[in-house]
């Protein structure tokens, strides 16, 4: 396991989530590794869409953002808001949404716009598409650093929907099917079907239960036993360090 | 010839106080500079902005105190950091924010370019960003409602109607048809829901080009008020096909943004500092840095 970054884990494991054939709306940075990744080995059918307009890109050098010329190189498709996010998302034909979350609670509820540092208010970024993503995609993977304050019981601000208040998505007047899973870098994260609440899927291999659970702010569902998270392959890493992150702009820290 | 070709300082005097502009760019890609700067030198008060996702065509005029009420979807300037003058407005309390979402945006676009009062939307639902909405600024605007054939329940959002819409395009004709090459964000729409569009582009060709690939032109001439010629014009912001964005200015200018005193001075000096545009674009390194942000044909950047 030496020399394996947990970045490249939680790409390899973000890739394995998604099926050939899928179209998959990605943020910028570790979602859009792990599409590229899940392209280049057993989903090369599958379609990536980004919120501003772009279909099928094929970038070769690394972007720093949604709005660099980089990411959108050799598309099939530019167009806008309009397309992708109303007459896919918003139809309900996309499978999969991959987010990147301030904050995610046991429901899968996702923070993008606050934080509260003892009664003093913090804004970032608000949502963009990040709303509208978690609530019409079929489902959604959010990837994010495993922290105590990054996973709390209830988010500092519901930006995005999951199951909130534990509740189903019909419930919740909700078209499409929610939070799936919540890739850290020391686990995998699910929902428990009947609860909605985040259970534990795996381990990432060398991270002890305790260092999950201390770092967890609220109770995590544990399976009877729990299986490590499966390593990238050879030729994943070969992809991700050779093709798709040359220069670890995104492999090499975790944002 | 019809005398839609003006300047930006042109363009910038027919705006009152306290009207509703929208602003075309998308955090750091083909963000109307010259025009915000211009807005600046003019001391415009008391605007309406509303945006899809807010750049730094936003974050200065926040920052120079220009702006009452902001309308936006979300706000970033990608890696080189958050949209700090927006943020900071919203902390203090100087500024009126509504947050809404990319998509919640452009269907409000949407609506007004239809002629519609409304529209439905199925985001927003049982999300903090519309609770904040229905008991803040945002209150006259979204409504609960239920679908007249399958009772399904949908968020109403009331149209947006921008009394301007600026555009920062790659290439129009003298009339105004314009070209917009890569992705296009909520540009269509939101042009199409204002009153009035101005178009700032970097290159201007003849109608004869335009009638080449007339599928290509995205906002006609009849709908456009008037063009600005301004090469560079979203410096230090990208515009595909022709410049990437000036990364080291961005960093500059990010620096600037985090402090209310520093980001006067940068308003100073470089905006209020240039008698115009051309002027601005020597103080950043004139010809030769902007040779060096000149993109490729391919890849385009």
């Amino acid at each position: 396991m030496t020399g394996i970054r947990a970045t490249e884990i939680m790409a390899a494991a973000g890739a394995r989530e998604l099926q050939d054939g899928e179209i998959v709306v990605v943020g910028i940075g570790l979602p859009q590794i792990a599409c590229f990744l899940a392209m280049g080995t057993h989903a090369p059918r599958l379609t990536p869409l980004l919120e501003i307009g772009v279909a099928n890109m094929r970038p070769k050098d690394t972007p720093v953002g949604l709005a660099d010329s980089r990411i959108f190189y050799r598309a099939t498709c530019w167009s806008g808001f309009l397309d992708v996010m109303g007459m896919n998302l918003h139809r309900g034909i996309v499978d999969t949404g991959f987010l990147g979350a301030l904050e995610v609670d046991r429901f899968g509820n996702i923070n993008t716009t606050l934080s509260r540092d003892g009664g003093k208010v913090r804004y970032f970024n608000g949502s963009a598409g990040g709303n509208d993503v978690a609530s019409l995609a079929k489902r959604v993977i959010v990837v994010m650093r495993h922290e105590l304050r990054k996973l709390p019981v209830a988010v500092s601000h519901l930006t995005s929907p999951g199951f909130v208040g534990g509740k189903s998505r019909e419930d919740l007047s909700l078209r499409g099917g929610g939070p799936h899973r919540i890739i850290t870098d020391k686990a995998v994260m699910g929902f428990d079907s009947q609860t909605r609440s985040a259970r534990l899927v795996s381990l990432h291999p060398g991270i002890e239960l305790e260092d999950v659970l201390a770092n967890t702010g609220f109770p995590l569902l544990l399976p009877e036993k729990i299986p490590a998270t499966p390593l990238p392959t050879k030729e994943e890493l070969r992809l991700l360090r050779e093709e798709i992150d040359p220069h670890g702009a995104y492999l090499g820290q975790l944002i | 010839m019809t005398g839609k070709i003006k300047t930006a300082a042109e363009v910038v005097a027919t705006v009152p106080n306290g009207a509703h502009l929208a602003l075309g760019g998308f955090a750091i890609a083909r963000n109307p500079i010259a025009i915000v700067h211009e807005l600046i030198r003019q001391q415009k008060r008391e605007l309406i902005l509303s945006q899809g996702v807010a750049g730094m065509d936003t974050d200065l005029l926040v920052g120079a105190g220009a702006v009452a009420r902001l309308i936006i979807g979300g706000g970033s300037l990608d890696r080189f950091g958050p949209v700090h003058c927006v943020n900071r407005a919203r902390e203090s309390g100087s500024m009126i924010a509504e947050d809404w979402t990319s998509l919640s945006i452009c269907f409000r676009y949407l609506a007004g370019a239809l002629g519609l009062s409304f529209i439905p939307i199925k985001s927003l639902l049982a999300s903090e960003v519309l609770d904040r909405l229905e008991r803040g600024a945002g209150a006259d605007a979204v409504a609960r409602m239920s679908c007249p054939f399958t009772a399904e329940h949908y968020v109403a959002l009331k149209s947006l109607t921008p009394d301007i819409s600026f555009v920062h395009v790659q290439i129009a004709d003298e009339d105004g048809n314009c070209r917009i090459e890569g992705p296009r964000w909520d540009n269509e729409e939101q042009a199409k829901a204002a009153k009035r569009i101005i178009i700032v582009a970097e290159e201007i060709v003849t109608t004869d080009e335009i009638r080449r690939a007339p599928e290509r032109t995205v906002i006609p001439a009849h709908r456009v008020e008037a063009v600005v010629h301004q090469p560079f014009g979203a410096h230090p912001t990208s515009v595909f096909g022709c410049y990437d964005y000036d990364a080291a200015h961005l960093k500059l200018y990010v620096d600037h943004s985090k402090h209310p005193v520093r980001i006067g001075q940068y308003i100073d000096g470089y905006i209020r500092g240039s008698k115009d545009h051309w002027d601005y674009l020597e103080k950043v390194g004139g010809k030769e840095r902007l040779s060096q942000l000149k993109a490729e044909r391919n890849p385009g950047y």
